[in-house]
């Protein structure tokens, strides 16, 4: 998976690209770190072209949503497909987020 | 139809069994439209054989065999560690906001909800965890 950060005034958009799997999630938690770090603006994980999560991923979203409630963010997922948002339906996550 | 899949209890190993998933589809073990599923419901059911199988070793046998008769697919998850039956995992609760999430318990409760039937039976020595979807 590629992940790229673009930062604006009050928002950072991280730009996630392919799979979030076990495997690729050890790399997700390194490179969500400069938006753990600014977790008190608004967070938006743009979720386009991610093609499949599991639980591994899952943890690491509710990490970030965790930062941005302790830093007084928000955190919103734009752009998530059908088969992605069924495994935030399934494990309850749906609730936590805000979707675009 | 029946097919193998040897990994070791190693992370890096679990894009292999995508692949080999991809490969099922190909040889007509199940339409592709249930490839997201088995694939995530397969993945969590092995990282967490993984995860507590054999929790001082690496590079230990994880088996997966696929079996499809007429239109009932069998996943079997094998190996040879300590007794550990993921069956008998509470579900965690999901209505819980996000402070109060724990951050485990999410596999099984995948597998058990992508699945139509999970069981586990401990023989020969071996943790035999049996994953059945019906097409």
């Amino acid at each position: 998976m590629t992940f790229s950060i673009v930062e604006k005034e009050t928002e950072i958009t991280g730009i996630m690209d392919g799979r979030l799997d076990t495997a690729t999630a050890v790399q997700f938690a390194k490179d969500i770190e400069p938006l753990m770090e600014k977790a008190h603006m608004h967070v938006v994980l743009d979720c386009t072209n991610l093609q499949y999560i599991s639980s591994s991923g899952l943890r690491l979203f509710l990490s970030l949503k965790k930062a941005t409630m302790a830093k007084g963010g928000s955190i919103s997922l734009k752009g998530v497909s059908p088969s992605v948002k069924q495994v935030f339906t399934i494990t309850g996550f749906n609730s936590l987020f805000v979707f675009e | 139809m029946e097919s193998l899949l040897h990994l070791k209890n190693n992370i890096d190993d679990v894009p292999s069994l995508s692949e080999w998933l991809g490969m099922l589809v190909q040889d007509g073990f199940f339409p592709e439209d249930k490839l997201f599923n088995l694939d995530l419901a397969l993945e969590e059911a092995v990282v967490n054989v993984m995860n507590y199988a054999y929790p001082d070793q690496e590079d230990m046998p994880v088996d997966i065999t696929a079996r499809r008769d007429g239109n009932r697919l069998t996943f079997v998850v094998e190996d040879g560690g300590i007794p550990f039956d993921p069956t008998k995992k509470e579900d965690p609760d999901i209505t819980l906001s996000a402070e109060d999430r724990p951050v485990g318990g999410l596999g099984i409760l995948l597998v058990r909800q992508l699945m139509d039937n999970v069981s586990y039976e401990r023989t020969d020595g071996k943790n035999r965890l049996t994953l059945s979807l019906n097409l």
